[in-house]
């Protein structure tokens, strides 16, 4: 999907497309491999906070605090990619 | 957005294909440059390479795989390195086969050989090498394109080789 189509969602308020598109992104192409991959993160990242690990709470809220929104925004996408690597069930052909 | 020589777009059931999932990512070119006739004997020409396979030199910056609408940029492989000194970041092809031979996909050694054989003049320095997960079909015309031609041209190649990977 073209920029141009995914800013005209944006303006028309089509986030159908939208969220298609992350899906289709997330799942190299198939959107019900995307929307389990989606679920993957958030269930890795679930898991890994049941226990109640020490987290750095001040180096979240740094980065939450003085980061710009793109680089947020980045980061949301990257941090999807690593923690569905980290469970271990990865489906993607190439590598990180 | 490749045509060939005569103005015919290349496979275009694929084009079909994948405008059907990514819709506006394929576009059709009218204005189709045409392919340039070597100069020069092609056992005296420099050689160069432009690859899609996200090949880069370990430990560069990898490739941005991770980014919704694509990465827009490109690295340059010194055409001398070893495989062993290169790695790959890219998401959307099966790389098993390159891991355990990177020529499959990035036919370095073989491209290597041919100018120690003297089948080509040479090779330039650099080689070239990108993602091809670019969703912005005008930006990756406006920016990587025109760079990565003016990259190859300051190589003073007198053939580029192109791979889709």
């Amino acid at each position: 999907m073209s920029l141009s189509h995914l800013r005209a969602a944006v303006t028309a308020g089509d986030d159908g497309t939208l969220i298609r598109y992350v899906r289709l992104h997330v799942g190299d192409g198939d959107e019900a491999a995307g929307r389990r991959e989606i679920d993957k993160a958030w269930i890795e990242a679930l898991t890994v906070l049941l226990d109640m690990p020490v987290v750095d709470r001040a180096f979240v809220l740094d980065t939450l605090g003085t980061r710009d929104r793109a680089t947020l925004a980045h980061l949301f996408f990257s941090l999807h990619f690593h923690l569905v690597q980290e469970s271990g069930e990865w489906i993607h052909d190439g590598d990180l | 957005m490749t045509a060939t020589s005569n103005g015919g777009q290349i496979r275009p059931g694929l084009w079909h294909t994948v405008n059907e999932r990514y819709p506006g990512s394929m576009i059709t070119k009218s204005d189709t440059v045409p392919l340039a006739r070597l100069r020069r004997p092609l056992a005296e020409s420099r050689l160069s390479f432009v690859s899609t396979a996200g090949v880069q030199p370990t430990g560069t910056l990898p490739f941005d795989v991770v980014h919704p609408v694509g990465d827009y940029s490109f690295r340059r492989v010194p055409s001398g390195a070893a495989p062993a000194d290169l790695e790959i970041h890219q998401l959307k092809y099966p790389t098993d086969g390159a891991h355990r031979d990177l020529n499959v996909i990035f036919p370095i050694e073989r491209l290597q050989e041919l100018a120690r054989e003297g089948v080509v003049g040479g090779l330039t320095d650099n080689f070239f090498s990108f993602i091809g997960y670019n969703m912005d079909p005008d930006l990756l015309e406006r920016t990587l394109a025109e760079e990565l031609a003016q990259a190859v041209a300051d190589e003073q190649a007198d053939l580029a080789l192109l791979s889709p990977a």
